[in-house]
């Protein structure tokens, strides 16, 4: 329907979908063929209301920053200059790369470079990969920065990743510990504040754990608990001890639904290593006072059902694998595992996207097409999306296309495909991430904005916001689809990304990219979820999936085990992992252990850099995305959180220019000091844009300039194990 | 008739969706005016600690001093709805007279552009939006639901008529036209 030749002001609602882990009605008002303004959901409730992100649309559509039209670089990698070129001009230089890549190396050679982008079924990042295995197969990167920990955890534990319970029946839980989990900080789930809100108003006792007071701690908790980075592990072994000791455990589930727990309990009494995990050992490395261990394990034993909400930003450290196994293995302890009001204590994909299952996944409307080239990997478990030949850990790619095969690495890199990734930005240690790119042969990048990561490409290929084509959206937290419908036409020359793979394929002689209409892949996905109606769904922009109460991950084997086994090799929780066992890797143990981080605060680089970093998601941003939005930018200026005692030792007041350093990179940027945060943390929150002076100080105060370049061994990336310094700058 | 706000601040995140959802309804570029604010108040100290959020709309005083101050008698309240207004019209702006209803205003609603002859501009309760049954954008958009506004004397009905939130600070004389549900340190 063209609305853009409407006259007149008209509204109508779509679902806002940027990667944030949320997704929200917006309903826009349309006049002349521009946005004028937006109001949100406007259907009774539950509504699924906007942030400040979905409401600040028109600054983002029309942002001075979009790149409006194809471009070709025409100065130094980095510098951003750029000439306008055609699209026939860009698709064939494009086309041209990649045929000239293929014919004079392996396919190896390819790499391919993605962030989720879009939360959509057609316009993202599955137009590229289809296409690209199509073509002969590719390298990629793997890992998923947000939550890897908490997919391998998953995998090994439950045998999957659907391990969520819908946010609502956070209202059936009588406790619900926030562990290192912030929805009023980060989206994870629209609604998911309010959900919180509603069950403290109904008597639900809320404790936080986390190294910063947070805007949920301050909302919600009755407790907070403030623990040092990267220990929770152990403080989460403490409890387990204090559960044994004084038998609280709930044998009956662990004896019908899990294998291993005795040998988990040998380990954290000490039997095993002559180490009990006692809550004074705990003091020592997280800095809790064992009382509060003690008390805060008795609570989680006794009072039922209990949600812990194990968030994912504990994961994203070195073994943070360990953390999730932990907080597993003590929601199964409690019994806690597939009951209203509990939790399975596994972050993963908490979306329509996976995390239910409900049938739908990112790029549901792309055919999946194999890449030719990827098989299984030497030395890792044998899980769904585990590491596969000839990917690359997304912290390694810079330091593969540095060193090739020389490194060991499948390939000497010629060609990067980047699609809506801001790679430089969002991937640790952004100062060697610039050097290789600056290395690349060749570099296209698929994007709406001139990124950190664009400024290196050699071609830029102008992409549509949300707006401004047909899709469809997931929900996050609750079971909902979006409808998007093409409200305005995308400015200058922008092209939703299936029509940019359409007509790649087309100049690449791939005739089977995909032959049908544009909007049949969305028909399909509609008929293949069952929604009845799919021109009221288009109407209304949303269609919620009935359901008579909450989801609740593991109800049927819970309820039914002797029909609905687990999806692991034993059929149940694997608190000991055989999986992992049969690897024989330290660093991997079959049970959840406690692995002392790099760069912890007891590391002698401690010395140099004593403050322990946590990269935080930032409020106003969804990743890297939105960072120049003036309207969000003016509201939290980009900041280092320092505690009142930390800034006081170093002379420096709230507001001073500081400079954040270690051996990997150094920023000048404002310090905040608070008093929320714990003493010995600086909080820098993640995502701002890359924007290194001449002398190579990064002036935008990019996160991942500190951040180390090292995945744990089960994949985690480690953005929040960091050491660096502060001084006045 | 007196419309009024009501603001849950047991409930605010500091999300700032109100903030921004006002700019762009009322087409308020980036810059020192804003119509809707959100201030953080923090007190204690480590690990002991109080953090809050308190909303600074225009509040749509009784007794509104903004009014009184103006030279240009630029400023009206509404005898049917209670909303305070300006007339950019009639108002003399900021470098002419230096901001008078800025400077009577104790919670700073009158708001100026960075633009030079900037002419006040302020909240107005999205006037245009009752008119239409709605509610103002803000209110509408909070995700917390924090936020109300109607009658005031509807809200006291609902609500209660507690005038008494962490940093705000009670002008008995002016009578804002807003209640709320108070956050306690410790409730």
């Amino acid at each position: 329907m063209p609305f853009q030749k409407i006259a007149e002001e008209v509204t109508i609602p779509t679902m806002c979908s940027p990667h944030c882990g949320g997704n929200c009605l917006l309903t826009v008002h349309v006049e002349q063929g521009r946005i004028k303004r937006v109001e949100t959901d406007l259907a009774p409730e539950p509504q699924l209301r906007a942030c400040m992100r979905g409401r600040a649309l028109r600054q983002r559509v029309y942002a001075p920053d979009r790149v409006l039209y194809p471009l070709k670089r025409t100065g130094p990698r980095g510098e951003g200059r750029f000439e306008r070129i055609s699209w026939d001009e860009a698709l064939d230089t494009v086309a041209g790369q990649i045929k000239r890549v293929r014919e004079k190396f392996d396919p190896e050679a390819i790499l391919f470079i993605h962030s989720p982008g879009d939360q959509v079924c057609l316009n993202n990042n599955a137009t590229i990969g289809r296409l690209l295995a199509l073509g002969g197969g590719y390298s990629a990167r793997f890992g998923t920065p947000s939550f890897q920990a908490g997919m391998f955890a998953s995998y090994l534990t439950y045998g999957t990743v659907y391990c969520s319970n819908t946010r609502d029946d956070l209202l059936n839980a009588r406790l619900i510990i926030m562990w290192g989990w912030d929805p009023a900080g980060t989206q994870t789930g629209t609604n998911t504040p309010w959900f919180l809100a509603r069950a403290k108003e109904s008597g639900t006792r809320i404790v936080a754990v986390d190294p910063l007071y947070s805007d949920s701690a301050a909302t919600f908790a009755e407790q907070w608990i403030p623990m040092r980075p990267g220990t929770d592990t152990a403080m989460l072994l403490a409890m387990a001890q204090v559960m044994i000791r004084e038998n609280l455990q709930d044998q009956s589930f662990l004896d019908t639904y899990t294998v291993g727990f005795d040998r988990f309990a040998a380990y954290v009494t000490g039997e095993a290593d002559g180490v009990a995990k006692t809550p004074a050992w705990a003091e020592d490395v997280t800095g809790v006072p064992a009382p509060v261990i003690e008390q805060l394990a008795r609570e989680y034993a006794t009072v039922k059902p209990a949600a812990l909400m194990a968030g994912i930003a504990p994961g994203r450290t070195a073994f943070g694998e360990q953390y999730h196994r932990a907080a597993i293995t003590l929601a199964a302890m409690t019994g806690n595992v597939g009951i209203h009001g509990g939790d399975a204590a596994a972050r993963a994909w908490e979306s329509t996207l996976g995390g239910y299952p409900f049938g739908m996944g990112s790029g549901a409307a792309v055919p999946k097409a194999k890449n030719p080239i990827e098989k299984p990997k030497a030395g890792t478990p044998d899980i769904p999306r585990g590491e596969k030949y000839p990917h690359i850990h997304f912290t390694r790619v810079a330091d593969a296309i540095l060193k090739g095969k020389k490194g060991g690495y499948p390939a000497d890199y010629k060609l990067l495909f980047v699609v809506s990734s801001n790679y430089l930005n969002s991937i640790p240690n952004s100062n060697k991430i610039a050097a290789a790119l600056k290395s690349m042969e060749f570099i296209v990048v698929e994007e709406q904005y001139m990124t950190a990561t664009a400024r290196y490409a050699d071609i830029i290929l102008p992409t549509a916001y949300f707006v401004e084509r047909d899709d469809m959206a997931l929900g996050v937290g609750m079971p909902y689809l979006g409808f998007q419908r093409k409200l305005i036409e995308p400015p200058g020359e922008c092209k939703p990304q299936n029509e940019i793979a359409r007509e790649l394929a087309a100049r690449l002689g791939i005739a089977d990219y995909d032959t049908r209409g544009p909007e049949e892949p969305l028909r399909e996905v509609a008929r293949r979820l069952n929604i009845p109606d799919y021109e009221a769904f288009k109407q209304k922009g949303v269609h919620w999936i009935e359901r008579s109460a909450p989801h609740v991950a593991f109800k049927q084997q819970i309820q039914d085990p002797a029909n609905h086994p687990f999806p692991t090799p034993s059929g149940k929780i694997e608190i000991y992992s055989q999986r992992l066992a049969d690897l024989n890797n330290p660093l991997l143990p079959p049970i959840p252990t406690y692995i002392e981080t790099w760069e912890s605060a007891n590391d002698p680089l401690a010395s140099r850099y004593p403050l322990q970093l946590v990269t935080k998601h930032a409020k106003r941003r969804a990743n890297a995305q939105f960072d120049t939005i003036p309207w969000l930018k003016e509201l939290i200026p980009q900041a280092i959180e320092l505690s009142v005692a930390d800034a006081r030792k170093r002379g420096v007041e709230d507001g001073d220019a500081v400079r954040v350093f270690n051996d990997r990179g150094q920023m000048v940027i404002p310090v905040k000091v608070s008093r929320r945060v714990m003493p010995g943390v600086a909080i820098l929150p993640a995502g701002a844009w890359y924007a290194p002076d001449a002398k190579g100080v990064d002036r935008g105060g990019c996160a991942n300039v500190l951040t180390r370049d090292e995945p744990s061994p089960g994949g985690a990336f480690a953005y929040n194990t960091v050491l660096v310094e502060v001084e006045k700058a | 008739m007196q419309l009024g706000i009501y603001y849950d601040q047991t409930r605010c995140v500091g999300c700032y969706t109100c903030v921004v959802a006002c700019k762009d309804w009322h087409d308020v570029p980036a810059g020192p005016a804003s119509w809707m604010r959100v201030h953080s108040i923090e007190a204690g100290s480590y690990p002991d600690l109080f953090a809050a959020y308190l909303i600074r709309p225009c509040y749509h005083c009784a007794q509104p001093a903004c009014a009184a101050a103006c030279p240009a008698e630029a400023i009206v309240k509404s005898a049917e709805t209670g909303i305070v207004t300006v007339d950019p019209e009639a108002c003399l702006g900021l470098e002419a007279c230096g901001g008078a209803c800025r400077e009577s205003c104790p919670y700073a609603a009158p708001q100026f552009g960075a633009e030079s002859e900037a002419r006040m501009q302020k909240c107005d309760l999205c006037a245009e939006r009752w008119a239409e049954g709605k509610k103002p954008i803000c209110v509408e958009g909070c995700p917390m639901r924090a936020l109300d506004a109607g009658p005031l004397k509807e809200l006291v009905r609902k609500y209660g008529d507690n005038q008494e939130a962490a940093g705000f600070v009670r002008h008995p004389d002016l009578k804002p036209a807003i209640v709320f549900k108070k956050k306690m340190w410790n409730p």
